[in-house]
């Protein structure tokens, strides 16, 4: 039975009883020596099985034959009372020195304490120890840590072992025993000791000891099971004392490590200079320039956030206690904005910043359902942590794909350039498995349910929650199909395009599955698997890009003036517009109708969008790119379709750089203006271009331009695809070169992620595909204006 | 006794383990493999860059059974892999000359 209350007092009532054992044994054999108990027995910490570590001070180093066959009589009398002895024998001025190799005799004698024998001798070492303690502690120090650190990294660094051991683990006994040392060492006995972590720990090992009837210490499953009948359950309380355990160990260590002289602490010094108005940076910690502001700014704390995001930093020790003694009082009446929670989702390291958060108790204040996965058990066979260490372990993985230089991951990698939503991705992560531990089975509807409640809260706006909870409840579908589907047969990727939408979202989902795959256990996303994602992926892309030109609206639900309007446009319209897009580009083509043409141009969340609509005719696109490209607007995206009324509907959704828009209202009205003459050829746009051709790309973005073309997606249309380094002008350079060439644009969807422009065009000559005669001169017009 | 060996293709696994667990036999082994054969590998085509896909993924599936069972697990195994297209997979028997259980050095099919 385990008994959860008196640990401590049981351990001491052990060291007691083998104290008057060894007392009773001294006292018949009279060996030449002084017993002092050391190591845990001299803390008065003796388990059930534990070693009796036994110091024998002798008087001089050479003992005589009958001397040792005394001090033998005696350790045989202890071990046939069934101690398992583990003695020294050493002098006092041998304990005075450090032996290279045997940390653990110094380390041992921090807890010595006087059994038998000679009181003087002993009284020695109890007045020589804390100056030769004192003399050599910065050596002493730094031996333990890095012993300590070694230790942990054989345990891969973590807390989250499904079966721990509870001696040995990150966060286990030997870590509190660490704090105490350092405490001890660092001669700062105020030190913060975890005791009711403590007391947990020395429960459960005594009940190891007890149910194994000898020193075991690995709390494997079976013998959850015996402790509580709710094992999963009760392993949370386990994982919360260990954590705390931890965390202090790492926080001592952290002030007791030398700091080294060499390059790397001048790089360490260098990284100071990242220090700003808020926060200073020392030795890659960070520490607070206004405690106070904790308090007072509910932003503050996802600024430091944000900061460690930014620079891959640590939190100082000071930081983090103050930021935890904060806690209770943060957030109380005004939550941190959604921008603010965003911009630190999108930054580049910030899976730290997330752990720290964990780590701190701040991701509990402001997602309070994370308590619902804190320390949460999987018990399967697969699963290797606890659900929020695979949650953490997700978005670490996804930064770590980033930054891999593995061939083999090359292409998820391509995916993970194209993705300009790393904030939605990191969000639904953070969220996808938060309906487990709800024990229905089915845990995606129930993370969804959460999810929900949580991005409300957190002020999400609508459009980035549905994409997030579409990434939750869909976030099996991809291994499912992987595993059960035919890949090769047709119906897999309908079933795909239908279930999944668009080819954004399927390329958010599959750096999702790999993420949360990568997570189970480290050697879970195997080159097999890696594989078949891929191809998974493939296959649900080649469907969208075929069906963006095949597959047209037919019959839709709407009123029929709608229905009128939206027929013939590529289903992928209805699937990236929402009813209100829809209900919005009808009264614009009513416009249209009335005018020849409607532009619409506004603002949202930041981005610019014009939406035009009006009957085709050549050079359109072109006209219309050069004409934002003039006024120094950057396109970041654009769409462009045609109904079946050769009525066209481009967007385009772009930057504005220099604010020129958002300082002068007047210029909105000039842009409207200049575009409805570069539509009806007013105004000529190579004109218009000419004062700003210098081409202001970026230094450093070095990538390939390609024009790849494909005649095999549909009977009357080529696909053209085109990678290359973003500069303004770029797309009004490309839709010259094919108007030029006479083909008509059918439909387009442009794409930007940083300096890569990702441009995909259907274009036609003559009503069909582009002769293969054509394409050569045509792609290397193309490859010319990507530069 | 015959040792058994069957690369499949992966979304046919559950209805072969399925397949399998009907007639009785829910020992086996599975490994992920990788390979190819006539199917050989296709050329994927992905934003303009050519990625070669030389090495499909497989299942791996092993088994022992006495001799006077093999063709009727051949048999299941087939049935319910085949999708009738290239790429199934393969089949291949081997003559087993022993089989020992490690915990009590149990031998022949008593041990299988």
């Amino acid at each position: 039975m385990w008994q959860p209350e008196g640990a401590h007092a049981e351990l001491l009532r052990r060291s007691a009883e083998v104290d008057q054992i060894v007392i009773t044994a001294f006292q018949q054999i009279r060996p030449p020596v002084t017993a002092v108990a050391v190591g845990g027995y001299g803390r008065r910490e003796l388990f059930p099985y534990s070693d009796v570590d036994l110091l024998l001070l002798n008087a001089a180093p050479d003992e005589t034959k009958e001397q040792r066959e005394l001090i033998s009589e005696f350790l045989r009398a202890l071990w046939d009372a069934g101690l398992r002895v583990s003695q020294s024998v050493h002098t006092v001025e041998d304990c005075l020195e450090l032996h290279q190799g045997n940390l653990e005799l110094t380390i041992s004698l921090l807890d010595h304490r006087f059994l038998a024998g000679d009181r003087a001798r002993h009284g020695r070492l109890e007045a020589e120890l804390p100056k030769f303690l004192h003399r050599e502690r910065p050596t002493l120090m730094d031996q333990l840590c890095k012993m300590t650190r070694s230790r942990q990294s054989k345990f891969a660094d973590t807390i989250y072992h499904l079966e721990p051991n509870v001696k040995e683990h990150p966060g286990a006994l030997r870590d509190l025993h660490v704090i105490r040392w350092l405490a001890t060492l660092r001669e700062s006995p105020a030190d913060y000791i975890p005791e009711t972590a403590a007391e947990l720990l020395y429960s459960i090992r005594i009940f190891l000891h007890r149910a194994m009837g000898r020193d075991a210490n690995l709390l494997t499953f079976d013998l959850q099971e015996a402790i509580s009948p709710e094992p999963a359950v009760w392993m949370r309380e386990y994982y919360r004392s260990a954590r705390e355990i931890w965390r202090a160990a790492n926080q001592a260590m952290e002030a007791s490590e030398r700091r080294d002289l060499g390059l790397f602490s001048q790089f360490r010094d260098w990284r100071g200079r990242v220090s700003n108005s808020e926060f200073t940076v020392s030795r890659e910690r960070v520490l607070l320039r206004e405690p106070l502001e904790l308090e007072r700014d509910p932003e503050y704390p996802i600024r430091l956030m944000q900061f460690l995001a930014r620079h891959n930093l640590r939190l100082a020790r000071d930081t983090e206690n103050r930021l935890m003694a904060a806690l209770g009082g943060l957030w109380l009446n005004r939550q941190p904005s959604w921008p603010s929670l965003r911009a630190l989702l999108a930054l580049p390291h910030a899976a730290g910043a997330l752990r720290v958060m964990h780590e701190t108790g701040l991701l509990t204040r402001l997602i309070p359902e994370w308590t619902r996965i804190d320390c949460l058990v999987t018990r399967d066979f697969y699963h290797q942590y606890t659900v929020d260490e695979h949650t953490l372990v997700t978005l670490e993985s996804l930064e770590e794909l980033r930054d891999s230089k593995d061939p083999e991951r090359q292409k998820l990698r391509t995916l993970l350039h194209e993705t300009a939503a790393w904030e939605t991705l990191r969000l639904a992560l953070l969220l996808h498995d938060m309906g487990k531990g709800g024990g229905t089975g089915e845990h995606a509807a129930e993370s969804v349910r959460h999810a929900t409640i949580v991005m409300e809260r957190l002020g999400v706006p609508p459009a980035e929650r549905e994409n997030v909870l579409f990434l939750i409840a869909h976030h099996l579908d991809l291994s499912g199909i992987m595993n059960s589907r035919d890949l090769n047969d047709p119906s897999t990727a309908r079933y795909m395009a239908e279930r999944i939408g668009t080819v954004e979202r399927l390329r958010m989902l599959t750096l999702l599955t790999w993420a949360d795959i990568s997570a189970v256990n480290p050697a879970a996303m195997t080159p097999w698997r890696l594989e078949q994602l891929w191809l998974t992926y493939l296959t649900g892309y080649e469907e969208f890009t075929r069906e963006l030109h095949t597959s047209r609206i037919r019959e839709v639900c709407f009123t029929p003036e709608v229905s009128a309007f939206v027929e013939g446009f590529p289903t992928r319209y209805l699937n990236t517009h929402s009813e209100e897009d829809i209900r919005a580009h009808y009264i614009l083509w009513n416009e249209n109708r009335a005018a020849g043409m409607a532009i619409r141009i506004e603002r949202s969340e930041g981005t610019w969008r014009m939406t035009v609509i009006t009957s085709d005719r050549p050079f359109l696109l072109a006209s219309l790119s050069g004409t934002l490209a003039a006024f120094g607007l950057n396109i970041l995206k654009a769409e462009a379709f045609a109904n079946s009324h050769g009525v066209i509907l481009d967007t385009f959704a772009f930057a504005d750089p220099h604010r020129t828009l958002e300082l002068n209202a007047s210029e909105v009205d000039r842009l409207r203006d200049t575009v409805r003459r570069a539509i009806t050829g007013k105004v000529d746009v190579r004109k218009l271009l000419s004062g700003r051709r210098k081409a202001a790309i970026a230094g450093g973005a070095q990538i390939p331009a390609s024009v790849a073309f494909n005649n095999e997606v549909s009977e009357t249309c080529s696909l053209i695809e085109i990678v290359a380094v973003d500069r303004p002008g770029l797309l009004y350079d490309l839709t010259q070169v094919l108007s030029s060439a006479g083909l008509n644009i059918e439909v387009v969807l442009i794409d930007t992620e940083a300096h890569k422009a990702m441009d995909v065009f259907y274009v036609t000559h003559e009503g069909a595909t582009v002769p293969l005669a054509m394409q050569p001169d045509i792609r290397r017009k193309l490859l010319e204006v990507c530069g | 006794m015959k040792k058994i060996e069957a690369v499949i293709q992966p979304h046919k696994l559950e209805d072969v383990k399925a397949a399998l667990k009907a007639i009785g036999i829910d020992g086996m082994t599975i490994t992920e493999v990788r390979g190819h054969g006539r199917q050989k590998g296709h050329k994927e085509i992905y934003r303009g860059m050519e990625y070669e896909v030389d090495l499909l993924p497989k299942m791996k599936i092993e088994m022992v059974v006495s001799t006077a069972r093999s063709e009727e697990v051949v048999q299941t195994i087939l049935t319910s892999a085949r999708t009738g297209k290239i790429g199934d997979g393969k089949i291949f028997v081997y003559d087993v000359a022993e089989a020992i259980r490690i915990r009590n050095d149990e031998r022949g099919e008593g041990a299988l």
